[in-house]
């Protein structure tokens, strides 16, 4: 009700300026499909809602060349107003210092109040800088979730697992029913970076990144995160762990023909599994292990943020804020997570999606944002490390020699961490 | 070398004038900045760099994982400019033989290669799709257990199978239009001179289409290194993990998708090196064997 | 002349199908449901869906402007192919017509100076082309789609080997006629090289009608869509999350293949061997 008013209040300020001709600007993004055709109609209700400003969403490809672009035209001045970039490349963009307005800083300049608390917890940190100031305005999130095949569980007497210890004790009468136990697909989201969030445990030094790129480590030889592939790899090997490569869907196909119990997906895989799986499915969170101390923490998000980027006139600014504002409106972030399946950002949207009964019909929409909801640690803010989306690379290639027997979990650890770091340490000296 | 020709001072300039206009303004320009950054670590917004003098070069030369990419590259090579090239000509032979049917068969040839980039590459990948790829349940009938993304060898084979289907007809085309260029009077007279067709073809005809021969060579070397990291990159379903991947590939992940700027122009750099150099041995060695008269 | 053989139609048949059966198979898998292709993968057979899919894919108004039609994209894609098509063997004629036919000092030298722009793709150098169009005023206009395109030696290192196996006979036929260097080209050298020119003509047409970074990058107007974004936006969805529209993608391909096709069809009579010119 009170946001219903505020939109309102909004709609009359712009309403007395509107004797000007509207201030156009420009939203450069890297989604197609739905998710695209649902940015466009994100636009249209800006437009409608205000006459002040004039927002034209642009596709750019995918994450990668979004991003491209964006570093291009931004090097020739023809930045749009808005950007998005995909998580791991954000220490790209926040490292680069001078090329965007801080979201908090921008929504303040226009006159609001920006409240981080509206935020819900899991988002909060990992666009934000040292202090907990948004840089990004997080917009499309998602959280590595347990997908449940309850056929395989009923059939082998079994509960679904909270923890990979639960995990470990129903393995063998899961694959006694015929099903192999668990699958995931990406195991460098899922159960690297994520690992070291539900596990409360520092992914590297720096404060994970956050404080500073000179002499950022990489903490990949943590003994629990090798205790954890090292099970990997057992279970592999016993059966109770099916690796069918680093592509996304090889993996998650093996979950919808019904021949695997469980499999770690994305907490917006729900609308299209509930399309192609052949059997009955619910949901959890990502297990995580009871033996380390302190786990159990939320995880780190995935998807993209909004960046404003610099350079723009004051009145442009103070259309991106505007926008802003208006996508963290609960109804805008409502229809945004209903539409695409992203979690909700802000309480107000998820509470508003609650009060509804959204999560009565569909259950599995709500476990993302619950998960995200729970206690935060100091390790599960988020990372900040450069060059990352090479770094993943070299996880996964090392990954898949694991699994292919070309390398023991010791050795690939400490590849990724030599390469990992000289990485980073090359990241350093961009800044110059 | 023409034994005559024209000779005029301003006209040759006069012709290369818009192509070397292009050139320069969109190519050598563009690429001097690009050989420029291979010197510095930036940052991809321009906001600092410090200039690193050759250890880009090194970083990359002496990683080793560099140097097995650099291997597979080869061996990539080779391989799809071998049957691209070996494919197209057959084909494109047995079409100018044919008269009846003759302009069905080069329309269906033809045609393949307008399937567009991205939908060639999902075909390609769905063909060879673990769970429910014809092509592997066809393998999995002769024993071949066929694991494409997780198997180095499977993934290879795949890539280099969708890699050459997509290039054959552009060699069709080519060898064709070569073969249709080869006056009638040359052909009567060949069939006079030696009855048997694979040794007319040998003798008369091939050295005939050397010229368009040599062009394809060169341009499949360069289609297989440079213009089949799509293909790779629908392969290898976006994430490389301990599949083969080509030079090119690696600057792409390194420098488009990785915004590593300095390192991916280093890396450019040698692989123009090194296949300027490759060309010039072609040149020198095969091009003195290509007879144009 | 040569009889034609069975195992000519043989070698013909295999041929075709191994390059043809993926695209029967694009266009049979175009009519079945996109959570049906998902889930089963490339179908032999038709289905059922034909006809309201390809009603969808060519009305559908995409984009946030609403205005990015199938024929809106089909325009635009055409007039990259045919723009780069019709530049390039322009450019590349002229540049080769040089450097074959001309005594001067630098042929040799342009010849590798154009021969070079072979070994540096596009993607590599992407960044400074951006900065060196943005200087040109080019971002977003039709001529920055496609004149940097044509930096690229192909065409003319393919006219280079043309014109280096025309015999020599014909050119001093002509000097002694007292032709000079316009009429012989002209006159000569074009009719000549009808078959190179349709050859060349269809690879860059395709080439142009394929491009899909160049023009993303280089155009933030929804007005510039070609039909190659829009098969690319339909295949990337969030993974797992959704299915992509599988059946438009394919139809969209499908529909894409028909102008290439076509203008294959035209220039077919090119190909026809040339009885008209029947001795060089």
């Amino acid at each position: 009700m009170l946001k219903k008013i505020s939109l309102a209040a909004m709609a009359v300020g712009f309403s007395a300026t509107s004797s000007f001709a509207a201030t156009n600007i420009t939203w450069w993004h890297g989604m197609g499909g739905r998710n695209g055709e649902v940015i466009n109609e994100v636009a249209q209700k800006f437009n409608a809602a205000q006459s002040a400003c004039s927002l034209t969403p642009v596709s750019k490809g995918t994450y990668e060349e979004a991003l491209a672009a964006g570093i291009a035209a931004f090097r020739s001045s023809e930045q749009p107003n808005i950007l998005q970039v995909f998580d791991a490349g954000a220490a790209t963009i926040i490292n680069a210092k001078g090329a965007v307005i801080p979201a908090e800083d921008l929504i303040n300049q226009a006159g609001y109040t920006f409240n981080r608390d509206d935020f819900i917890d899991g988002v909060r940190y990992f666009y934000a800088d040292a202090d907990g100031k948004f840089v990004g305005m997080p917009f499309n999130s998602s959280a590595p979730i347990m997908y449940i095949n309850d056929e395989a569980l009923k059939k082998a007497g079994v509960e679904a697992p909270k923890t990979w210890e639960e995990f470990e004790a129903i393995a063998p009468k899961l694959k006694e029913a015929g099903f192999v136990p668990l699958v995931q697909s990406q195991l460098t989201w899922e159960f690297t970076e994520n690992f070291f969030s539900r596990n409360n445990i520092q992914f590297a030094s720096n404060n994970n990144g956050y404080d500073s790129v000179v002499d950022t480590k990489l903490n990949v030889t943590d003994p629990n995160l090798i205790m954890m592939f090292d099970k990997l790899k057992a279970w592999a090997d016993e059966g109770y762990f099916g690796y069918y490569g680093a592509g996304w869907s090889d993996n998650q196909k093996v979950f919808e023909e019904n021949k695997a119990a469980l499999w770690i997906g994305s907490s917006g895989s729900f609308g299209g599994l509930s399309k192609t799986a052949q059997m009955p499915f619910s949901a959890t969170f990502l297990p995580y292990w009871n033996s380390i101390e302190g786990a159990g923490t939320n995880s780190f998000i995935g998807g993209a943020a909004l960046f404003a980027m610099s350079g723009k006139p004051a009145e442009e600014n103070k259309c991106v804020a505007d926008f802003f504002q208006f996508l963290t409106s609960p109804e805008i972030q409502k229809f945004y997570h209903q539409a695409t399946g992203y979690v909700a950002i802000t309480k107000a949207a998820y509470e508003l999606a609650k009060k509804e009964g959204y999560y009565e019909e569909k259950p599995a929409a709500e476990v993302g944002i619950k998960q995200l909801l729970l206690k935060g640690g100091e390790w599960s803010k988020g990372y900040r490390l450069g060059f990352y989306p090479q770094i993943r690379e070299i996880m996964e290639r090392e990954y898949g020699r694991i699994f292919s027997g070309e390398t023991t979990v010791k050795d690939a650890f400490d590849t990724i961490e030599k390469e990992g770091n000289d990485l980073l340490a090359r990241f350093a000296k961009t800044a110059g | 070398m023409k034994r005559v020709q024209f000779s005029s001072p301003t006209l040759p300039y006069l012709f290369l004038l818009p192509q070397l206009a292009v050139i320069f303004i969109f190519f050598y320009w563009p690429s001097a900045q690009a050989i420029q950054s291979s010197f510095y670590l930036e940052d991809p917004f321009g906001f600092g760099s410090s200039f690193v003098g050759l250890s880009n070069y090194t970083d990359a030369i002496f990683n080793p994982e560099y140097l097995k990419i650099a291997r597979f590259t080869v061996i990539f090579t080779v391989l799809v400019t071998f049957f691209s090239l070996s494919l197209g000509l057959l084909l494109a032979v047995k079409a100018d033989a044919v008269i009846r049917g003759n302009s069905t068969y080069k329309t269906l040839l033809i045609s393949v290669y307008a399937i567009a980039p991205p939908v060639a590459g999902l075909i390609g990948m769905m063909f060879f799709d673990q769970h429910i790829g014809p092509f592997v349940t066809m393998a999995a009938t002769f024993g071949w257990d066929m694991k494409v993304g997780i198997n180095y060898f499977d993934t290879a084979f795949a890539m280099v199978v969708v890699a050459v289907w997509k290039q054959v007809p552009y060699n069709f085309i080519f060898f064709l239009s070569g073969l249709q260029g080869v006056p009638v009077s040359v052909r009567e007279a060949a069939a006079i001179d030696c009855r048997s067709g694979i040794r007319r073809f040998w003798t008369v005809i091939l050295p005939l289409l050397a010229p368009t021969a040599f062009f394809l060579l060169i341009i499949n070397i360069t289609y297989a290194l440079f213009d089949t990291f799509g293909i790779i990159d629908v392969m290898v379903k976006d994430k490389a993990a301990n599949n083969p991947i080509t030079l090119v590939y690696k600057v792409y992940m390194d420098g488009f998708r990785g915004n590593d700027i300095g390192g991916s122009s280093a890396q450019s750099v040698i692989l123009m090196l090194v296949v300027f150099v490759l060309t010039i041995i072609q040149f020198r060695f095969i091009e003195r064997r290509v007879h144009y008269n | 002349m040569h009889k034609t053989k069975l195992s000519d139609h043989l070698v013909l048949i295999a041929g075709a199908l191994f390059l043809i059966l993926p695209v029967v198979v694009a266009f049979t898998t175009s009519t079945h449901e996109a959570a049906e292709i998902h889930r089963s993968g490339l179908m032999l057979s038709p289905g059922g869906h034909f006809v309201d899919t390809y009603e969808k894919v060519l009305t559908k108004q995409g984009g946030f402007t609403g205005q990015v039609t199938g024929a809106r994209m089909l325009m635009n894609s055409l007039i990259l192919g045919i723009g780069f098509a019709i530049g390039k063997i322009v450019l590349s004629m002229l540049a080769a017509y040089a450097i074959v036919y001309f005594r001067f000092r630098f042929a040799t030298l342009a010849f590798w100076v154009i021969f070079t722009t072979l070994l540096l793709p596009l993607e590599v150098r992407i960044m400074p082309s951006f900065e060196v169009m943005t200087r040109l005023g080019l971002l977003n206009t039709y001529s920055g789609l496609i004149v940097p395109l044509l930096a690229s030696a192909t065409g003319t290192f393919y006219f280079r080997q043309f014109f280096k196996s025309v015999p020599d006979e014909l050119l001093e036929a002509a000097r002694i006629d007292g032709a000079g260097p316009f009429k012989f080209f002209i006159d000569v050298l074009v009719p000549l090289s009808k078959t190179m020119i349709a050859a060349i003509f269809i690879i860059m047409f395709v080439y142009g009608w394929n491009q899909y970074l160049w023009p993303m990058l280089m155009t933030s107007d929804e007005h510039f869509f070609t039909l190659m974004r829009g098969i690319k936006q339909i295949l990337q969805v969030w993974i797992g999350s959704q299915i992509p529209e599988y059946n438009e993608a394919f139809a969209l391909a499908v529909l894409a293949m028909l102008p290439p096709v076509l203008i294959v069809v035209v220039f077919q009579s090119w190909f026809i061997k040339g009885l008209t010119e029947s001795d060089k």
